[in-house]
């Protein structure tokens, strides 16, 4: 059984949630007295231009350099922007207290209740990732989720603190197609498993076979689909899975050079997400498929395609490629000029993959 | 082979016109209805101005049949209020062609009134119905002449001559002739608010068939200053108009009649007794400074002969051969000629030589062409090896025509004259396009005369922005002397020059609620073609056109530019009048405030800032 430890046992989420109002408050004080005072307030928003964003090999992730804009309201042309970040604000500390969640889509509407108009939803999802690099806090944190869901299943038991089902516990094992990654699960309490490993899996398809195949018990394992690149309120659990309860981490994705980064951004973020830290889990580790594995199971391939390679040589340049596995397997790739899906281990037979391939892969990773 | 026999014969001026009337804009109905109607508005024009008289001008075109289809005869009047023709004059005024009073040398709206004339004899040869001038000239008197013209002969048939009573002078034609109105009305319709636009000191009424009526009321009382005729420049006379004007200055032998004979009695105090041929001369010798030059000349040619007045009644002099010291005469009694041999030594011979010779070569330049000093006319006469003494009236063909080309050539002749020209002036213009347009912005200019071959001419341009003008991009209003060009825009002068500017360098884009007006004023306008509708592109002109529109277009800049500014403060204080209370509502709710702060001051800081980028 692991347990979390008494005192942050059912105060993680609430203590990021207070942590995110006293912050807003913060802001709004700041720009209540300089109203006040007949002074033009302004947000300094870290730049998020190509030049700012660096590599920290320490942090092993993408973060931003010293560089800060300053958007002022006293600026005619950034009045209108001004306004609309301070909107938004304003409308995610309703969320946050109210305990109400939103998708970027419904940002895009709420906003005209105000008189806030956004050009497009681009428009106003930019200035949701300009609130996030303001607060340094992930949308998921002001109650502001994505279309796309990923899903979770395992032996894992959750408390609710959204509204209505305040202190409600699940387990995350008893609804076999998995749970939704929704905005509910996100803000939940982790408060106990029996497992020890987390297997996060690029494909749904292959998710149900390994819920169908026993893979969490045999494995003892919380399976996670990533339905491809994973969902930040996805790499968000999965870093809370790793940190809060301790669970290493894996991942299973095609064996091509987009698998490939599905699993680096696991590990190490994106750079867009630069301005954000907590989505990432640094310690993850690719299981495969790697090009190496293509031959050495002899699973049927596809050729790459020109933007298969070009994406090669794009990533060659990116500091997290430099060594290990990572550099060696997109030499591999490059040398190969095939790829192979998880769904190739089907040609063995419809467990293969969990019968021999995870095992194997599994022992495998332990020296890396 | 067989030979044929060509037949020569000479054809009236009327006939001519009659076998050439497409050259005068006659080639079909529309064209023809719209041709005569201007032709007859630019007489009034034209009359009014040259009298000083506010224009008053009554045009009405009315069906003779309104049933039938176009193109069908239609009865065209238009009224003045100018000065009337002298009764005497009208037979031949309006019944013949090329009898005109607008031989000379200065701007005015048609040349030389063919027009009127052409216009008259396309209705007659249409319909066969005459024309009716009304005519009131001194302000007592109407005297109404229906006429037709006799093709053949050029010469006026008066079918009709009546007179009554009339309070004001004034002049109405009407004619009948074929014309399509339901095809020409536009450019009619056109043509009349144009004129108007160009003549904003008239007052101009249309009567179209079907009765509606446009009225342009008069915008300005004041007419602007009346060109005066002036002598020509030197670069604009070829060959023949300086053989006429050699004949014109050409002092000839008076014609020896009995009105003449009593003249010079009289100017000699001698017409009571018939005196001796050397009491004449006595009498002459003592009041010479004080005679006539005919007299002088006489008294002359009675010296040689050694006459006295009786005898002068009965012969005509026939010729003066200076050159040869010889006159000869015709004497009636004896029913023979004469011939006397001339002293060259006597006081008379010079008298007589250059009265017969003309001028000297520099009088002829100082006093017949406008511009030109003695010192200007003696470097001409080195430039064109003449003796500046020779006189003109004995210069050869071959010499005619180096002179001639000697004038054209030399270029130390200053600019022709431009009093001749008549410009509207640029306080008229601007209130015409202000009244036509109602216009947000407007400005115009008056370029310095210029001159191409000799020919002044003035540009005038005007330009209109916003307001009541759609926003259908530039449209360009073209006048020649006063008339609206509206046929042939394309490949007109002041569009190629338009053409070629950048609109976008003054702050106009896309389709701008733009008008340009554009005035060209010359002794002659360089026509492309004889419909005078397009103007050619000599580059004289191209320049001051493009200097004009270029003038103009920095000063709609200049507006554009200042309503940007305008605009922007606008928008500045709307923006911040809107977002602040907004910010303002966001802010007392995240910081967990009661009430709002006071932020008013912001509001009006953030409309006051300059704009900072």
């Amino acid at each position: 059984m692991r347990l979390k430890n008494k005192s942050s046992r059912t105060k993680t989420a609430e203590a990021r949630k207070q942590r995110l109002l006293s912050l807003l408050e913060k802001h709004g004080l700041g720009i209540y007295e300089d109203l006040d005072k007949g002074k033009f307030p302004q947000f300094v928003v870290p730049s998020r231009s190509v030049n700012n964003i660096v590599y920290d090999k320490k942090l092993r992730q993408y973060i931003l350099g010293s560089a800060n804009s300053v958007r002022s309201a006293r600026n005619m042309s950034q009045l209108r922007s001004y306004t609309q970040l301070a909107w938004l604000a304003f409308f995610v500390n309703r969320l946050v207290k109210e305990g109400k969640s939103s998708t970027l889509r419904d940002i895009y509407y709420s906003s005209q209740a105000f008189s806030i108009d956004f050009e497009d939803q681009p428009e106003s999802d930019n200035i949701i990732v300009d609130l996030e690099a303001v607060l340094a806090s992930p949308r998921e944190e002001f109650h502001i989720f994505p279309e796309e869901r990923s899903s979770v299943f395992g032996d894992l038991t959750i408390e609710y603190t959204v509204p209505g089902y305040e202190g409600k516990r699940v387990n995350l094992s008893d609804h076999p197609d998995g749970y939704l990654i929704g905005p509910s699960l996100s803000s939940a309490e982790l408060v106990d498993t029996n497992a020890e490993l987390v297997i996060a899996i690029e494909k749904g398809g292959l998710f149900t076979r390994f819920v169908e195949e026993n893979v969490h018990k045999k494995f003892k394992a919380i399976i996670v689909d990533t339905a491809g690149q994973a969902p930040r309120s996805t790499r968000n659990l999965l870093r809370r899975l790793n940190n809060e309860l301790s669970l290493p981490v894996v991942i299973l994705a095609d064996g091509d050079v987009y698998g490939e980064h599905i699993a680096m951004v696991i590990k190490s973020g994106s750079a867009n997400a630069a301005h954000l830290r907590e989505l990432t889990v640094p310690d993850a580790k690719w299981l495969g498929v790697w090009a190496t594995d293509i031959e050495k199971y002899k699973l049927p391939t596809i050729p790459m395609t020109e933007a298969d390679i070009k994406r090669i040589y794009d990533l060659q340049k990116d500091p997290r490629y430099q060594e290990g596995i990572w550099k060696k397997q997109l030499e591999a790739f490059l040398k190969l000029k095939r790829k192979a899906e998880l769904e190739a281990f089907s040609k063995y037979g419809l467990t293969n993959i969990t019968d021999k391939y995870l095992p194997a892969k599994l022992e495998e990773s332990k020296s890396l | 082979m067989s030979s044929s026999k060509e037949i020569f014969s000479q054809i009236s001026p009327s006939e001519f016109f009659y076998r050439n009337r497409d050259l005068a804009g006659f080639s079909n109905p529309t064209r023809s209805l719209y041709t005569s109607v201007r032709e007859f508005v630019e007489n009034s024009l034209d009359a009014c101005d040259q009298k000083r008289i506010l224009p008053d001008i009554h045009l009405s075109i009315k069906a003779a049949d309104s049933e039938q289809p176009d193109p069908k005869h239609y009865v065209l009047t238009v009224k003045d209020n100018g000065p009337g023709v002298d009764p005497k004059h009208i037979p031949l005024a309006f019944g013949t062609v090329l009898y005109g009073s607008k031989f000379g040398l200065k701007q005015a709206r048609g040349m030389f009134g063919l027009g009127a004339t052409m216009a008259i004899l396309y209705g007659q040869i249409t319909t066969n119905k005459p024309v009716t001038v009304k005519s009131c000239a001194d302000g007592k008197t109407l005297d109404e002449f229906v006429m037709l013209l006799d093709i053949q002969k050029n010469k006026p048939v008066i079918l009709k001559h009546t007179t009554k009573e009339a309070a004001k002078s004034g002049l109405s034609v009407s004619i009948v002739l074929e014309g399509d109105y339901s095809k020409a009305g536009t450019k009619i319709r056109d043509y009349v608010s144009q004129t108007s636009l160009i003549t904003p000191y008239a007052s101009i009424t249309f009567e179209d068939p079907s009765g509606e009526k446009f009225h342009y009321p008069r915008i300005v009382k004041e007419m602007p200053p009346p060109p005066t005729a002036i002598k020509p420049h030197s670069h604009g006379v070829d060959v023949e108009t300086l053989r006429r004007m050699i004949v014109d200055t050409h002092y000839q032998i008076p014609a020896v009649d009995n009105k003449m004979i009593e003249k010079v009695r009289k100017e000699l105090g001698m017409q009571k007794k018939n005196s001796s041929p050397k009491d004449i001369f006595n009498r002459a010798e003592k009041r010479w400074a004080d005679l006539s030059r005919p007299v002088r000349t006489i008294i002359a040619v009675m010296s040689f002969m050694n006459i006295d007045f009786e005898r002068l009644r009965k012969i005509r002099i026939d010729d003066v051969d200076v050159a040869n010291k010889k006159i000869a005469y015709w004497d009636f009694g004896e029913s023979q000629s004469h011939i006397v041999e001339v002293d060259p030594e006597s006081t008379y011979y010079k008298q007589l030589a250059n009265t017969v010779q003309g001028e000297t070569l520099l009088t002829f330049l100082t006093k017949r062409f406008q511009r030109v000093g003695p010192t200007t006319a003696e470097k001409f006469c080195e430039f064109a090896k003449f003796k500046s003494e020779k006189r003109i009236g004995s210069m050869t063909n071959e010499e005619l025509v180096k002179l001639a080309d000697a004038l054209q050539k030399f270029d130390e002749f200053l600019a022709p004259d431009p009093s001749c020209l008549a410009p509207l002036g640029e306080e008229p213009l601007s209130k015409g396009i202000i009244k036509f347009f109602n216009p947000e912005f407007a400005a115009v200019i008056q370029r310095n005369a210029s001159a191409y071959s000799g020919f002044p001419f003035i540009v005038e341009m005007g330009i209109a922005y916003g307001g009541d003008i759609p926003p259908a991009g530039l449209k360009v209003y073209r006048f020649a002397n006063r008339i609206p060009l509206l046929y042939d825009e394309g490949s007109d002068v002041v569009l190629k020059v338009i053409n070629e500017t950048d609109w976008s360098r003054y702050k106009v884009k896309g389709d701008p609620p733009l008008v340009l007006v554009s005035h060209i004023c010359s002794t002659r306008i360089p026509y492309k073609t004889v419909g005078k509708e397009n103007v050619a592109d000599r580059p004289e002109l191209e320049r001051e056109l493009k200097n004009a529109l270029q003038y103009l277009a920095r000063k709609l800049a200049v507006h554009m530019s200042r309503q940007g500014i305008a605009e922007m403060a606008k928008k500045r204080a709307n923006l911040y009048a809107k977002y602040v209370p907004l910010i303002a509502q966001f802010a007392t709710e995240l910081s967990g405030k009661k009430k709002e702060p006071n932020y008013k001051q912001l509001v009006r800081m953030g409309s006051e800032i300059e704009e900072q980028i």
